[in-house]
């Protein structure tokens, strides 16, 4: 079963992996689905391209990337205990894996806050922003660095 | 007239020149953010800023130990490529240079980013070298070996 989340143009997604806070822009939501247990099917995983498995959604198989393999963070959540976030891209529907869904924001909320010179060798490749909410930074998390063709070349 | 901070983080005593602390902070809450370097423990949040909090216990080989102290002051220290914030126990003052003996480290005893000593009522000092501790602990190469990092910054 999953929640359909209407499209509102300004409005973020946050949500959280191992404890790290992310925004993605609604525009790129598909739909959040809470309950995944019985749709997975993890034998039809490419862990080289961070897809751990497949989800059924809306009687299509579509491929589950758990961004925690790229981005080297710890979640204590079991893969059919995540909340998978369906985004839409050229390539199809592909479902993002995330600890939490926390929040929908409006854009005014956050502050632009720029990654420092000094963590801007460490971030490049995996992030470029990062916004501030509430005084807690937010990482701005860019889909086509996990899926589709233009993954490979970031 | 030089004026040293003088901070303690666990086991490291740590003296740094007036000039180069910004601020100290208290209690000042840090976040973990995916991918940073190994001697980068945290970042905290100062004016909208980001800043990282270097994990000073890597200069005695205690990675991790002396990090993210809750309660703890974090001293924002300027350095040449930005501001980095260091861990410190509720303890420090601020003392001049004469109130003090300023010795060099031989190679020796040599720690990475240390550059000299400063004897001050008995209990040793380590003088930091913010610009290179800022550079080689933030750009993934820190390694707790004299004779290392240097040579890689200036390439």
């Amino acid at each position: 079963m999953g929640v359909f989340i209407a499209v509102v143009a300004s409005r973020k997604l946050i949500f959280r992996i191992g404890g790290v806070g992310f925004l993605l822009e609604l525009a790129d939501v598909v739909e959040v689905v809470d309950q995944i247990t019985e749709d997975l099917d993890p034998s039809r995983s490419i862990i080289g391209q961070g897809i751990v498995s497949a989800l059924e959604f809306r009687q299509t198989w579509i491929p589950a990337i758990d961004p925690t393999l790229k981005l080297d963070i710890f979640s204590a959540i079991k893969l059919k205990d995540k909340v998978a976030v369906v985004l839409h891209s050229s390539e199809g529907n592909w479902a993002l894996l995330v600890d939490q869904v926390e929040d929908l924001s409006a854009a005014e909320n956050f502050q632009p806050c720029e990654v420092p010179f000094l963590l801007k060798v460490a971030a490049m490749g995996f992030y470029s922003q990062i916004k501030l909410l509430q005084n807690e930074p937010m990482i701005v998390f860019e889909p086509e660095r996990y899926y589709g063709s233009a993954a490979a070349l970031v | 007239m030089r004026r040293l901070g003088l901070f303690q983080c666990g086991e490291l005593s740590f003296a740094i020149s007036l000039l180069q602390i910004q601020k100290i902070l208290q209690g000042s809450r840090s976040y973990r953010l995916p991918r940073l370097p190994g001697a980068v423990s945290a970042v905290l949040v100062d004016n909208d800023q980001l800043v990282p909090v270097l994990d000073l216990g890597q200069i005695l080989g205690e990675a991790g130990q002396l990090d993210l102290k809750a309660n703890g002051y974090q001293i924002l220290v300027e350095s040449e490529y930005g501001t980095v914030a260091l861990p410190a126990d509720l303890t420090g003052r601020i003392v001049a240079e004469q109130r003090g003996v300023l010795s060099t480290t031989t190679v020796k005893q040599k720690c990475l980013g240390v550059i000299g000593k400063f004897v001050y009522q008995n209990e040793e000092y380590n003088i930091l070298d913010i610009d290179f501790l800022a550079i080689e602990m933030t750009q993934g190469f820190w390694q707790n070996q004299p004779d290392t990092g240097g040579a890689r910054r200036h390439q």
